[in-house]
């Protein structure tokens, strides 16, 4: 619950619209109680009245009409402010959690495997309804609970402890009482559903292994072990919660047969009349209507907690790669030295170890190896996504951890493995490389990698959007836009991580060939498993976390 | 096929997934219908408690037993109700177990080659997030719709008897509820789709961008990035409100009727009483009045309910074409794996024959043509060739894992006519990225042989030079991995793996590049443990080091789609190692 006070200040700023929404949602209670409640008086009050005798039908008829309106309006306002507050609070958490995550890159090593991503948008998701769902209904049960004391203490002062006893127990003990019993059931199906993510991960990645060995019913019987652990929580949750709703329901049958009763007796004792009676009797069977959501709501409140909670702890940890405190200038150039470096994830294994190279400014070197000696990480060392747990990374001499973040990723551009084409447009893709680049820029670079032509044929040409893991781009395409925005870039040092993986053999030989040319003036790193072409000055080859090989690989 | 009639198939087959447990089924959707029932005895002695007290001046004493009633009808009602809660948890429940063991079982029964040209994520989240999205459908959605279809009409029918007026007035309503049911139908569901479709390439977006975090930072986009995320996250606000303002109109016109019941029935019944209106032939007493007006808000609750359960309807469609998306079809049950009673497995090395075998590569590429190949039993082959040219997909055919054209013979029986027990019993293969499961290293060997004791699981460790690293830990063998091996290195993850092969008595060893992450003086113990365990059986390995080439009978080497005798390298030191 404390993670959540800590995004009050998001949730400050849409102070008015919650209010708001809080306002109208009472004014829907409140005007649903007001016309059950005013229909019973009218209809037994007419009842009672004798031939004769003069009967106002004019007032009770206007109000039973003019509630209904003003029902039928505020929930109209109730649902619009609702969820326009809920979109708002969206922008608010998805800009909060990008500035948060920016300087704690790379995410993935240090938030465990499993989707990331997914996480945090089922979480992010989870916050930003919590004021719709959870808030929101507490809040108007727990006043229009309230309010409905207070005219009970005035009209049936009996009925009016009862009431207010059993309806606050329906409205805080039972959601409390479900929250604390269903912790474990709760943690139960956090756990299995991660166990069953494991096994069916288990099972994919590891699918040519189990037909290999036979074990391929094993694996499809592990998972649904898991699968059934799952299930088991879930129905303990489910059991939890049907048995605090029939709770709630209980305690408002309570109140309305505890009502009945000192309502009788005060009709006998002729402390109120008849239709008042009618009346209040209604006006509490309609007040029920605010705890109907109540189990769900404090479901969704518990969620949003433990939401919360992840969220802040990614959000206040330290980042991983800590920034100089006194900045050293670089000199111009794009030279780099790796001086006796040892890395590894669990330092007990190093993946590289006393790895030394050296690359001159304006040179284009490939490194290659088999899978796992350490290529990537060469490429993650030189833009400090990791430190060396030994040696030194030195660009033109200065050591890499005495540069600032910023410069340092003005002068080195990184293609990464994965590089993605983002869901935009062909120029915004391009820009990322080059703030503001004109259109002649981009032109120019497009015609490098070979894709004006394509470009062209697309419908708003630049302006065309692409991307979705690049659906409308072929992987060649993909691979070819993401070389363009890293040609684009002014560093003087440029890496590529694998930058033909997904290509086929014949584009995968074009595209190398072409490199050297493409980044010719600046210094070229090119990390790949294919045949090096004879166009580049060099081939270092790593095996075992060490340069085992310089020769030029037969192209 | 077009769009519709998918969508058609789609709906059918999450209703089949419904009809597969009938009883559970019918006691979902049951148990609500009997609390709606109850509901009529509730307001029927409510209103005859109230007119017995207020009209006939009833003493408490002689209204005590009908409250008792009332409290008893109120317990059973709330009871029923609960019961149907957790039947309809349970019904949801099984089906998604059911469906995750089928979707499973699909997974891992298709080619591994297929599995490994898709993300592990996107498959993992067909059978974990897509098969969740459909729960709100089997244990809200349905039991709502089918009480929508009825109480609605029954209310209105017993309020028919009560009153030919109220009756009417639900009546006249009865036929307009389908019309209503559509109306809310439409609305809510254009509503949810063009909120999920505003929302969905929102979080698109936003997924797509924290996928690319990385290279939005290593660009310094950071600040750009974050304001972008704000501005897309209004613009598409403004717009889905825009939408938003008609879509709720739909829940205003339940809204309306609901409210005109109860405002139609009070004043009608208050009219009656006051001789403004009369219409009946009778006197209406103030229970038949009282019950209809507690009546009505009930009549239009189960309209309601629909509307507010309608998204889970939606979501659990999406679900479904998500999931043909992902397997490019709609499995129907969990298919046991087929186990023929295969022909007695031969013993000894194996004898393997290729003839006229095509290959091509995952991008279409082809990699051999027209092979010949022969492998006498006990022969030791090595195919060496850069990484990228195809030698793990000849290997992959040979051992069964992929598709190809020509003949290729095992024991002189065609592979596709071998049973897959028997194929596994005769042929072990190390694949290029093996995968450690979670367990110990011990349990990670024994997927070699599940009943091996632990002395021959110590052997293999022993012959593969698992133990000289598993020996420098705390526990050994029995040492925990972390997920996916996580703190082994590539080299000590193979060495497991060569070890689980150990465990076996295969006539052929198939194995794919088995040092590639060794150095040499690891490499030439391996290799040595790897002699032994050959002896006596058919060898062939995909390599790239001339060190495990040098010691095979025999050398090949892809080119141009053929398979070349090479010359078999001196057993000599790699350049430059240290």
């Amino acid at each position: 619950m404390k993670a959540i006070l800590a995004f009050a200040p998001l949730f400050a700023r849409l102070k008015g619209a919650m209010l708001l929404t809080l306002l109208l949602s009472l004014v829907t209670l409140a005007a649903g109680i007001g016309l059950l409640g005013l229909s019973g008086w009218f209809l037994t009050a007419a009842a009672l009245s004798t031939l004769g005798s003069v009967f106002n039908i004019f007032a009770p008829s206007a109000g039973v009409r003019g509630l209904s309106f003003i029902r039928i309006l505020a929930r109209y306002g109730e649902k619009l402010s609702g969820h326009d507050m809920t979109l708002r609070l969206l922008s608010d958490l998805r800009a909060w959690l990008f500035a948060r995550l920016f300087p704690l890159v790379p995410l993935a090593r240090r938030f465990g495997r499993g989707d990331l991503v997914s996480r945090l948008l089922a979480d992010v998701e989870a916050l930003d309804t919590l004021f719709l769902v959870a808030l929101g209904p507490i809040s108007t049960a727990v006043l229009a609970g309230a309010a409905m004391t207070v005219v009970l203490a005035l009209l049936l002062p009996g009925a009016a402890v009862i009431y207010a006893v059993l309806f606050f127990s329906a409205v805080l003990l039972v959601p409390v009482g479900l929250v604390l019993a269903s912790r474990r059931a709760g943690a139960e199906v956090v756990a299995a559903g991660a166990a069953l993510r494991q096994a069916v991960l288990d099972g994919i990645d590891g699918h040519q292994d189990l037909v290999l060995f036979g074990a391929r019913d094993a694996a499809v019987a592990s998972s649904d072990t898991a699968a059934r652990r799952l299930s088991a929580a879930r129905r303990r949750l489910g059991r939890n919660a049907a048995l605090a709703g029939a709770m709630v329901q209980i305690l408002a049958g309570g109140a309305l047969v505890g009502a009945l009763l000192v309502g009788f007796v005060a009709l006998e004792a002729q402390q109120i009349d008849g239709p008042l009676l009618a009346g209040l009797l209604l006006a509490i069977i309609a007040s029920f209507e605010a705890s109907a959501m109540l189990v769900r709501s404090a479901t969704r409140l518990a969620g949003a907690a433990a939401a919360a909670d992840r969220l802040q702890a990614i959000a206040t940890s330290a980042p991983g790669i800590a920034e100089p405190a006194a900045a050293l200038p670089v000199p111009p150039g794009g030279e780099i030295r790796l001086e006796a470096v040892r890395f590894g994830y669990d330092p007990a294994h190093p993946v590289i170890d006393a790895l030394s190279l050296a690359i001159r400014s304006g040179e284009c070197v490939a490194i290659t190896g088999p899978s796992g000696a350490g290529k990537s990480t060469i490429a993650q060392l030189l833009l400090r996504l990791v430190d060396p747990d030994a040696g030194v990374v030195r660009l033109n001499g200065a050591d890499l951890r005495h540069v600032v973040g910023a410069e340092l990723r003005r002068r080195i551009a990184l293609m990464t493995q994965d590089a993605p084409v983002f869901l935009d447009t062909v120029r915004a893709n391009l820009r990322i490389g080059r703030d503001g680049a004109d259109d002649a820029a981009l032109w120019q670079v497009l015609e490098a990698v070979q894709l004006a032509d394509f470009v062209k044929a697309l419908p708003g040409q630049l302006d065309a959007v692409v991307g979705e893991a690049g659906r409308t781009l072929s992987a060649g395409q993909a691979r070819r836009i993401c070389l363009a925005r890293t040609l684009l870039s002014q560093a003087d040092l440029i890496v590529f991580d694998e930058p033909t993986s997904g290509l086929d053999f014949d584009a995968e030989s074009a595209l190398l060939a072409e490199l050297p040319a493409l980044t010719h003036g600046r210094t070229a790193i090119v990390i790949t498993h294919a045949v090096v072409p004879a166009s580049f000055d060099r081939v270092l080859e790593l095996r075992a976390g060490r340069i085992a090989e310089r020769a030029h690989a037969p192209a | 096929m077009d769009d519709k009639a998918k969508i058609a198939a789609q709906g059918r087959w999450l209703n089949r997934l419904a009809m597969a447990d009938r009883p559970l089924l019918a006691a979902v959707l049951g148990l609500p219908l009997l609390a709606g029932a109850l509901l009529v005895t509730q307001a029927l002695v409510l209103a005859s408690l109230l007119h017995r007290a207020i009209v006939e001046g009833a003493a408490v004493a002689a209204l005590w037993p009908d409250v008792l009633l009332l409290a008893a009808i109120l317990l059973i009602r709330i009871g029923l109700g609960a019961f149907g809660e957790v039947a309809a948890v349970g019904f949801g429940e099984a089906i998604k177990r059911r469906l995750r063991a089928t979707l499973v079982g699909e997974l891992l029964g298709r080619p591994p080659v297929w599995t490994a040209s898709k993300s592990s994520g996107g498959l993992s989240s067909t059978v974990l997030e897509q098969v969740e999205a459909m729960d709100g459908y089997f244990t809200r959605y349905l039991p709502a719709m089918v009480q929508a279809a009825i109480l609605p009409i029954a209310f209105a029918a017993i309020a028919f008897s009560v009153d030919w007026i109220v009756g009417l007035l639900f009546l006249i309503s009865a036929p307009l509820i389908p019309v209503f049911m559509a109306l809310v139908g439409w609305g809510a569901e254009a509503a949810s789709r063009s909120q999920a479709a505003a929302l969905n390439r929102l979080s698109g977006r936003f997924a797509d961008r924290l996928r690319g975090l990385v290279t939005l930072k290593l660009f310094g986009q950071d600040e750009a990035e974050t304001a972008r995320v704000r501005l897309a996250s209004e613009e598409l606000r403004v717009r889905t409100m825009r939408v938003m303002r008609i879509a709720f109109l739909s829940s205003a016109v339940l809204e309306f009727f609901a409210a005109l019941g109860v405002a139609g029935v009070a004043l009608y019944v208050g009219l009656t009483f006051l001789d403004l209106v009369n219409v009946r032939g009778t006197e209406l007493t103030l229970a038949a009045g009282m019950f209809c007006l507690l009546m009505a808000p009930e009549v239009y609750q189960p309209l309601r309910l629909l509307a507010a359960h309608y998204h889970d309807r939606a979501s659990a469609k999406a679900a479904v074409a998500a999931i043909e998306q992902e397997l490019d079809a709609l499995p129907m049950a969990a298919t046991p794996s087929t186990r023929p009673a295969g022909a007695t497995v031969a013993a000894g090395p194996a004898l393997v024959e290729l003839r006229g075998v095509a290959l091509h590569d995952p991008a279409g590429r082809p990699v051999v043509d027209a092979l010949d190949l022969l492998l006498e039993p006990g022969a030791q082959l090595a195919i060496l060739g850069a990484s990228g040219i195809g030698k793990s997909t000849l290997l992959e055919a040979i051992a069964g894992l992929r598709t190809f054209a020509g003949e290729i013979r095992l024991d002189g029986r065609l592979l596709g006519e071998i049973a897959e027990p028997d194929l596994r019993e005769r042929l072990a293969m190390l694949g290029q990225r093996p995968r450690l499961f979670a367990g110990s290293i011990a349990d990670n060997i024994r997927l070699g042989r599940r009943d091996a004791d632990h002395a021959a699981v110590r052997r293999a460790a022993q012959q593969a030079r698992v133990v000289d690293f598993a020996d420098a830990l705390p526990q050994g063998l029995a040492t925990p991995l972390g997920e996916d091996g996580l703190g082994l290195s590539g080299g000590e993850i193979q060495r497991i793996a060569l070890a689980r092969i150990y465990l076996r008595n295969p006539g052929l060893v198939v194995l794919d590049e088995p040092t590639a992450h060794l150095d040499s003086a690891t490499e030439a113990l391996v290799l040595d443990g790897l002699a032994e365990f050959a002896r006596g059986r058919t060898l062939l390995v995909a390599t790239h080091s001339h060190a495990v080439a040098a010691r095979m009978g025999k050398v090949f080497r892809i080119a141009g789609g053929k398979l070349l005798p090479a010359p078999k390298p001196a057993l000599v030191r790699n350049v430059g190692a240290a």
